[in-house]
């Protein structure tokens, strides 16, 4: 077992220290802007910013989740943008008949698009990115025929849904924050969870063992485009406004930077929901703090990339083991 | 006559990782126009000493001197550059790019322009590789060929590259004996070159066969050096595993116990006429409970294709797989293993293990559901499952948490065993089961199918090694070019019976002249 | 050691589409969005849209038919074809392409017209379409400035005379175009920054919402606010400037950060109405009252003029999408053979709480 376990360690500190920061480095990113900001930014440490933050970053998280999923996978899924467009103009489409039965038209759509995704990657066999592409571009314009403009909405049901709350904990925030504790109990507890990380690992190995491969794939991407479904109805809601020209745009490269920066790596085998939580939160507080102190809108993007580089490169620290 | 030039002197080489003293105090010496054996149970820590040497670790303690100067390579780019060639199991070549460019990786030929000189690189690989009798398109990409011949184009390009030293460790695990000929031919010209050869294999017959020294290594430690000659096989077996002498001969070379219940009960498995594609071509295998049935063949003969097709990993034309009388749907793992068939495949590391996920994971992969009620896994089912097969399977991990990927290939060979035994399956389809694990080990998983089929499970043995194949089957199917060509029963079952069938009932002429090329 | 049996991947895309297109329809068929039942009809776009005033750009230079080499024709009966740029999706695009549409309509011609989608070589390519159609006349709303030499080789070959509006393409005007329609994007944030003066006093601190970087529009709307507010209002300070990517989304969640990091924000100046009312919504979810940040934005359509009904919004420049009149009007002008100004400024109109409601019919 010498052999094996050899391997582990080149330069023992470096290693030591890559390891540390793959595992804890989000933590300690958030926690330090958490401190900087209270020093440096006036009105920072109250209630009110806080609930802004979260509620910012509640629908960046909900995707993220269904986004670390896929990459646990070893996929990618680049259409959560669109659909979280095509729930918004669903919702605008159906609402007349209430807010129920538009959700659940939303959820219906949402996961035709995610069995579309997943038939591509299970049953077709088309890569992850390719496939997951030709919807980021199909869905966003099945959205705009189906509206084709941003339209004001004022179901008093979704503006609530959007800015309620219950004992100041705004709906937004809850409901981020059950869909994080399910989604990491499926991973960590379930058949299903166990069974897509394998699959991530080692698909070839996965298939041999005899799991439901393409059972699992097609879930997968169902799971993640109705969890961007919802993050495009909550922040429709709060928007009061369908707006599927603009609504997620890039969200799938906040969730991919999110879900990397948390430390669950590009090739699979592994979620860390903990972590992409923080990654989303992180990505967040490092946007607030640009904009809060007024710098370039530039410098959030190459601030944004520093943190990617930084996190790739601890995750391939750990990669070469 | 003045003894050859002393290439390489290691002294006192230590390394240690977490936990483990990998490597403790060993010497080495290297003349020119040696060829050294370099032998050890996995973990022994001969993988250790070739990354010292070739700049992959840095020693904690000792000194190399390689051609009168003390040297430390940063990089295994430095050691091959100084002259110091590895040949590693897995072939480590660009597998997209073309046989002639892997061949030339890094010292392409250039014209007067500075540019690639295609026409001259693919010419000179043509030649250079007809000395290793490998006779193929250059231009095809490399991947394109068997694993066999990419080994070649692995070892030509390491000799010509003006190594002092060759390194090879495990360079024969998926040669076809012919090969393993052309390779000890090419040793031999280096040995008559003044070329250094350090070789590592667990293959005794070889050992004898090309070295002239040997060292050997245990727990880390040199336990054993000098003339290999002088060293019978059975002092060797016991050196090498640290065991009586008496213990390893009455245990004979293989943990085979010989013959089985011979039961004249109805097949558990029957396979019939499997048709795939340019690979199988009528094949029909059955196997009673309780039987081990080898399937003798070389490389390339579809063995591990006929074990593919009756898992359902393989599509098949046509065909059909019979289970305890019942017929099993095609093409589908999870139906085959369902019915009870369960592949042990050959390649571990990529299709049978899954390295990121731990020893407790792995076990417990395929038997999941079973251990799972409405989709929620029950943990305490799942440890109680595991532990039994750690137990009983003698598993050796730091916890069943470790990764599966760092285990030795011995343990992750068990561990893929127990998770196909936690199914309790009817048949066992074993693909080279003990290819690149140690003795110990190997005698382990050996012994296992002995009690397997003796507890009434039906084996499919597949093995390159010939001596495990003769001991360990009951019958041999022999396959050639994906058909079969004979049946060994009862006596018939030789090493000598099967050669021959192997080679057509001519044995004694000549071995079939098969191009060592293509889809091998 | 990919064991992935690759089948036919084209089958998959003609299967994708053709899904998606039994989606889209049958999604429509039985949809129902909250408005169906209350609302009469949208106006259309072209309710408002009166002739506006042309003004030949100071110092410009001007064009006829003999300077441009092309021939006389009456422009009734002659075919114009028409080239968007984006996808119909925003009311800007939405207005301007009905506005060219009614005045084709309104004069009898024949009009031929194709959409982009937001991409170049599409709007290349649906230009010489056009041309091979029989277009003798020619109006593109250029979705980039560059890359127009292809088309205007082909045109020039015909001798069809361009007009373009609402970007300008970098050629030599009355050589390879006729006219250049268009607002002013300066003068608008210069007259964003008067009501924006007007509406806080000329004192305190106040933010900008900068539109898309790296637009010519962000670019000469922020200018000009800027320029008009030093100028005439040195105590008005702009402490903020953040970009909400012309998206109401973002426009309300850079505002979130900014009220409460700078309480004391007394105006945002949004440079288009998307963002202001994302603004709007920033500030009724924290609880703000309407009229306690002052909210001036630019563009001029019915939700922002609805706005400064409400009182939450204080002013909108108008960026005016209405093209059609003033296009043809150009066009005939020239090919009668007379001469046409190059460079061509739409008007464009403003709202402010003593016009919002009694014009709010006028709005796109």
């Amino acid at each position: 077992m010498a052999e094996a376990t050899t391997l582990r360690t080149a330069p023992l500190d470096r290693a030591r220290v890559l390891q540390w920061l793959q595992t804890y480095g989000v933590y300690a990113g958030v926690a330090a802007l958490l401190v900087v900001n209270v020093v440096i930014t006036p009105n920072f440490l109250t209630a009110e910013n806080f609930r802004t933050q979260a509620v910012q970053v509640a629908p960046v998280i909900i995707v993220a989740l269904g986004m670390a999923l896929v990459i646990g996978t070893e996929g990618v899924d680049l259409s959560v943008g669109a659909v979280m467009a095509l729930a918004a103009s669903v919702t605008a489409l159906y609402l007349g008949y209430g807010l129920l039965p538009a959700l659940l038209a939303v959820a219906l759509f949402a996961a035709a698009v995610g069995l579309a995704n997943g038939a591509l990657v299970a049953l077709v066999g088309v890569q992850p990115i390719v496939a997951t592409l030709a919807l980021m571009v199909g869905g966003r314009g099945i959205a705009l025929v189906l509206l084709p403009q941003l339209e004001d909405l004022r179901n008093p049901a979704l503006a609530s849904l959007g800015s309620g709350d219950v004992l100041g904990v705004p709906y937004l925030i809850l409901i981020a924050a059950v869909l994080a504790l399910l989604v990491a109990f499926t991973v960590r507890r379930t058949t299903f969870g166990r069974q897509l990380l394998a699959i991530g690992d080692s698909r070839p190995a996965a298939q041999l063992a005899g799991l439901p491969v393409r059972r699992v794939l097609i879930i997968v991407y169902v799971v993640c485009a109705l969890l961007a479904a919802v993050a495009g109805v909550l922040a429709t809601a709060r928007l009061q406004a369908s707006d599927p020209t603009s609504l997620g745009n890039l969200m799938e490269l906040s969730a991919i930077t999110a879900v990397v920066v948390g430390g669950t790596p590009l090739t699979g085998g592994r979620v860390n929901i903990a972590g992409t939580v923080a990654g989303a939160v992180l990505i967040q507080l490092l946007t607030a703090t640009l904009i809060k102190h007024d710098l370039p809108p530039s410098w959030t993007q190459i601030a944004q990339a520093v943190v990617i580089v930084a996190a790739v490169y601890a995750a391939r620290g750990r990669g070469r083991r | 006559m003045a003894p050859p030039a002393e290439v390489l002197a290691v002294r006192g080489l230590s390394k240690t990782f977490p936990g483990v003293r990998a490597l403790d105090d060993v010497d080495l010496t290297l003349h020119a126009g040696e060829v050294h054996a370099l032998i050890g149970e996995n973990g022994a820590g001969k993988s250790t000493l070739i990354k010292l040497l070739t700049g992959v670790y840095r020693p904690d303690a000792g000194e190399i001197t390689f051609q009168g100067a003390e040297v430390s390579f940063a990089t295994p780019l430095e050691a091959q550059k100084a002259g110091i060639s590895t040949i590693y199991q897995e072939v480590n070549l660009i597998p997209l790019l073309s046989v002639a460019r892997n061949l030339f990786l890094g010292r392409e030929p250039r014209n007067r322009f500075g540019v690639l000189d295609i026409a001259r690189m693919n010419s000179e690989a043509e030649e250079v590789l007809r000395g290793y009798g490998v006779r193929v398109d250059v231009r095809r990409p490399l991947r394109t060929l068997g694993v066999g011949a990419q080994q070649m184009v692995a070892l030509a390009r390491a000799v010509a590259t003006d190594a002092r030293i060759v390194i090879m460790d495990e360079p024969t695990s998926s040669l076809e004996p012919r090969e393993v000929e052309t390779l000890f031919s090419v040793i031999r010209g280096l040995r008559d070159a003044g070329i250094a050869v350090v070789y590592v294999s667990h293959r005794l017959d070889e050992l004898y066969a090309v070295c002239s020294t040997v060292t050997v290594l245990r727990d880390g430690r040199r336990v054993h050096h000098g003339s290999l000659a002088e060293l019978g096989r059975l002092d060797l077996v016991s050196t090498m595993l640290g065991r009586d002498l008496g213990e390893v001969r009455a245990e004979g070379l293989t943990k085979f116990s010989g013959d089985h219940q011979a039961t004249d009960s109805e097949p558990v498995l029957e396979a019939h006429e499997l048709t795939v594609p340019h690979r199988l071509h009528g094949v029909s295998v059955s196997i009673r409970p309780g039987e081990v049935v080898g399937l003798g063949g070389l490389l390339g003969s579809g063995r591990t294709e006929t074990a593919k097709a009756i898992s359902g990993a393989l599509p098949v034309r046509s065909g059909r797989v019979t289970v305890a009388g019942v017929p099993l749907r095609g093409g589908s793992a999870a139906a085959a293993i369902r019915a009870g068939v369960s592949l042990l495949p050959e390649d571990r590391k990529s299709e049978g293990i899954v390295p990121g996920l731990s020893v407790r994971e792995n076990i417990a992969l395929a038997v999941l559901p079973r251990l799972s009620r409405f989709g929620l896994v029950s943990e305490a089912r799942v440890d109680s499952v595991v532990d039994t097969f750690v137990t009983r399977l003698r598993i050796k991990a730091s916890s069943p948490h470790q990764k599966v990927g760092e285990l030795s290939g011995g343990n992750q060979q068990k561990v893929l065993l127990a998770r196909w035994l936690a199914m309790n399956p009817k048949v066992l389809l074993l693909d080279e089961p003990t290819r690149g694990i140690d003795v110990g080990a190997k005698a382990e998983v050996q012994k296992l199918v002995d009690e397997l089929a003796a507890d009434g499970l039906g084996v499919l043995l597949i093995s390159s090694d010939l001596e495990e194949l003769i001991e360990g089957s009951d019958r041999v199917v022999v396959l050639k070019d994906g058909a079969v060509v004979g049946e060994l029963t009862g006596d018939d079952v030789t090493e000598d019976k099967l050669m021959r069938t192997i080679a057509g009932d001519t044995a004694a002429t000549a071995p079939a002249a098969e191009e060592v090329a293509g889809d091998g | 050691m990919q064991r992935t049996t690759h089948r036919p991947r084209l089958l998959a895309r003609p299967g994708l589409v053709a899904l998606a297109a039994a989606v889209a329809l049958t999604a429509s068929a039985c949809a129902k969005s909250e408005d169906d039942a209350s609302k009469d009809t949208k106006s259309p776009a072209a309710a408002g849209a009166e002739q506006k005033v042309v003004t030949p750009k100071p110092g410009s230079k001007s064009c006829t038919v003999d300077a441009y080499g092309g021939e006389k024709l009456d422009l009734k009966g002659a075919t114009v074809g028409f080239s968007q740029s984006e996808k119909e999706a925003n009311p800007f695009r939405i207005a301007e392409t009905q506005s060219i549409k009614d005045e084709a309509k309104k004069r009898g011609v024949k009009l031929l017209t194709a959409n982009a989608q937001s991409q170049f070589s599409k709007q290349i390519s649906d230009v010489q379409d056009l041309l091979a159609k029989g277009a003798d006349l020619l109006v593109i709303a250029p979705l980039n400035s560059d890359g127009w030499d292809p088309v205007l080789q082909a045109a020039a070959a015909k001798k069809v005379p361009i007009v373009t509006i609402d970007r300008k393409i970098n050629a030599t005007a009355c050589k390879d175009y006729v006219s250049f329609i268009a607002s002013d994007f300066v003068e608008q944030g210069r007259r964003a920054a008067d009501q924006m003066i007007e509406a806080t006093g000329g004192k305190g601190e106040v933010a900008i919402l900068l539109g898309a970087a790296g637009n010519n529009v962000t670019t000469e709307r922020t200018k000009g606010f800027k320029e008009r507010v030093a100028e005439k209002a040195p105590d008005l300070k702009v402490v903020f400037e953040q970009t909400g990517d012309f998206a109401r989304e973002k426009g309300q969640q850079v505002t979130e950060q900014l009220i409460q990091s700078k309480p004391g924000i007394k105006g945002i100046y949004a440079e288009n109405d998307e963002m202001g009312l994302g603004a709007v919504a920033a500030l009724k979810g924290a609880g703000k009252k309407a009229g306690d940040i002052k909210i001036v934005t630019v563009d001029g359509t019915r939700n922002a003029v609805q706005g400064i009904v409400d009182g939450w919004i204080s002013g909108v420049i108008e960026s005016n999408p209405r093209f059609g009149p003033l296009a043809f009007q150009t066009l005939d002008t020239f090919t009668k053979g007379e001469a046409v100004p190059q460079d061509i400024i739409i008007q464009d109109g403003a709202y402010s709480t003593d016009n919002a409601k009694s014009e709010i019919g006028k709005a796109y």
